[in-house]
């Protein structure tokens, strides 16, 4: 039995919904509407679970799914080392959304990672404390901060609400966020580095690597049919 | 299982610490993780083992012991000079190596003499090894972060320049695209017309004024976080940077400097010839280096066995000047490192400056030294 995560509502699921259609794999849900259990109209080998689209990224990592539908940026924060966990199978075309580094509008001298290297180094004897960010994505923002572009010394605040409100409310300082349109991010008087993009993420057709995929055909037919409907 | 019981050779390591005038110190495994978190930055999260206590505080199994050393030392309000000793496990994630491991080494805090300060922690590190690792060749490295600060500062280069580039030293990557980056500064962009026009007429207080005044309007407090000053400030001497770059000639001596790598026996004169040469005013940095140096052949340290590499550094702001590995001939492995911390003290709290120097030994790696060799 091989297992899809989706979304379990709104757009992503019903965007979800359409590319397998098109891939001539219908989901149909049993029992009502609001189930969280599918499967493939005229196959018994498939089932659909649908859940949360965080969940569909740490189930992929666990390998208690086979398939999942949902955010790049979400399994690779969820995932340490998410290529080797994880193959990206195919890049569905909806759910657009890039992971950004965005500070104040009105720090007006600040425009690239470097300039946030040089306010992070001397924030501390300027403020007493270190430069502070607000994020949900933890692992993104450390790779990129730190791994990418030498910046060593800041704090990660949590954030569970909007994230956007952070620097107005004195919670944070600068935000990594993701953002479709940049309407929100302009509403907040932010603005995003030159360099700020940390992911360009879509929706995703994720594979859980498991052994046993080696020699299942249906596995391969999943994918062969998704990624051609993307062409057509 | 490795790393699991104290090393066999460990009383011999107390043994030779409690003979160079040291106090015997513990600190508890578990830790407050703020500490940590707040002098090394984010990086250190994904490294240490963190946990909660039930009212929610961040707590740590302690990942090295200086932190916890000097904050110990502040809490039990006794004076200086100082020289502690410690022994006992630290947890890490670490890519190569056991996530509990032993270490030892001595924290000194207090004295005025840095230069017999930083030889005594070197001459300290190497009595050990020597005494655990009988008959095996160690090698010394050493740097020195204020002569860089001293170079930086010597050839004129602007403020900015100069703090990016200390802030950088220690970092060898980062540090050459930095000097990249100078030689081809890139245009400041993203200014409107207003804050154009009013950056051309120079008055300060008019851009910290429309600054203020935005910020108002858009809801942001004005001292929450940077102020209308701090940026207005930067933003100028971004102006100014981006107008300039960095002189060939500059660019090339900073090269130069950053490539020299000799024994410690030769390295006053290079130093001294590189200053010489390049029109370079060293004098106070080039003192200290030398006191150092002597320092350390009093304590009859071999310094043919000694190196400077002049681009030697650890990419802390804490870590202000002498900076040193001991590794082992044969296997590379950093067998003991250490440095000069004078900035921590005061970072966690203590009311006066207290300079700082030590240096902490991996025992695991010692272990391996004694068996693999």
């Amino acid at each position: 039995m091989i297992t899809i995560a989706l979304p379990s509502k709104g757009r992503m699921k019903d965007d979800a919904s359409n590319v397998f259609a098109k891939a001539g794999l219908k989901i149909v849900a049993v029992g009502n509407d609001r189930s969280y259990r599918g499967r493939i109209e005229g196959r018994d080998d498939i089932e659909i679970a649908f859940l949360s689209a965080s969940e569909i990224a740490r189930e992929l990592g666990n390998g208690t799914v086979d398939f999942g539908v949902t955010g790049e940026d979400l399994v690779r924060e969820g995932l340490p080392d998410a290529d080797a966990r994880v193959e990206f199978c195919a890049r569905l075309g909806f759910g657009h959304a890039d992971v950004v580094v965005a500070v104040p509008e009105i720090w007006l001298d600040v425009d690239s990672m470097a300039d946030l290297g040089d306010v992070a180094a001397d924030f501390r004897s300027r403020h007493g404390r270190r430069l502070t960010i607000a994020t949900k994505y933890w692992r993104l923002t450390q790779q990129y901060f730190s791994g990418s572009h030498g910046i060593q010394l800041y704090r990660i605040v949590e954030s569970l609400g909007a994230t956007e409100g952070a620097p107005a409310a004195g919670q944070a300082d600068i935000i990594v966020d993701i953002t479709s349109t940049g309407s929100t991010l302009k509403a907040n008087h932010l603005k995003i580095l030159s360099d700020g993009v940390i992911v360009r993420s879509e929706a995703c057709l994720v594979r859980a690597r498991k052994p046993a995929h080696d020699a299942d055909s249906t596995v391969a037919e999943i994918i062969n049919a998704v990624s051609g409907a993307l062409q057509g | 299982m490795p790393g699991m019981d104290m090393p066999e050779f460990s009383g011999e390591i107390l043994d030779e610490l409690s003979r160079r005038n040291t106090l015997r110190v513990d600190t508890p495994v578990i830790q407050p993780a703020e500490p940590f978190l707040d002098m090394a930055g984010e990086d250190l999260r994904r490294r240490i083992f963190l946990t909660e206590s039930e009212k929610g505080e961040s707590l740590c199994l302690r990942p090295e012991f200086t932190i916890p050393v000097c904050r110990r030392h502040i809490e039990t309000a006794t004076g200086t000079p100082k020289r502690y000793v410690y022994l006992g496990q630290v947890f890490r994630q670490r890519r190569d190596g056991p996530n509990e491991f032993f270490q030892a080494g001595i924290e000194d805090l207090g004295d005025p003499d840095t230069a017999a300060a930083d030889a005594r922690a070197i001459d300290d590190a190497l009595a050990v090894l020597r005494r655990v690792l009988p008959g095996q060749a160690l090698s010394v490295t050493l740097g020195d972060q204020q002569v860089f600060e001293a170079v930086v500062a010597a050839l004129g280069l602007p403020r900015g320049w100069q703090k990016r580039l200390v802030h950088a030293f220690g970092n060898t990557q980062g540090l050459e695209a930095l000097l990249d980056s100078l030689v081809n500064p890139r245009p400041v962009r993203g200014l409107d017309a207003r804050v154009a026009g009013l950056l051309a007429t120079g008055d300060e207080a008019a851009l910290v004024a429309h600054i203020d005044h935005v910020m108002q309007e858009t809801g942001y407090s004005t001292n929450a976080s940077r102020s209308p000053a701090d940026i207005a400030r930067r933003l100028r001497e971004k102006l100014a940077l981006a107008a300039a770059s960095l002189p060939e000639h500059s660019f090339n001596l900073l090269k130069q400097f950053l490539a020299l790598d000799v024994p410690l026996r030769e390295a006053s004169a290079v130093l001294g010839a590189f200053a010489e040469k390049a029109g370079l005013e060293l004098d106070g940095a080039l003192t200290s280096f030398e006191r150092r140096v002597a320092a350390l052949a009093e304590t009859g340290a071999d310094l043919d066995a000694v190196t400077w590499r002049a681009a030697f550094g650890r990419p802390l702001d804490y870590y202000t000047g002498l900076v040193f590995e001991i590794t082992g001939k044969e296997r590379g492995a950093v067998l003991a490192g250490g440095g000069r911390f004078d900035r921590l003290m005061t970072l966690l709290g203590a009311q006066d400056h207290i300079p700082a120097v030590g240096f902490s030994l991996w025992l695991d790696r010692i272990e391996a030294a004694r068996s693999g060799a």
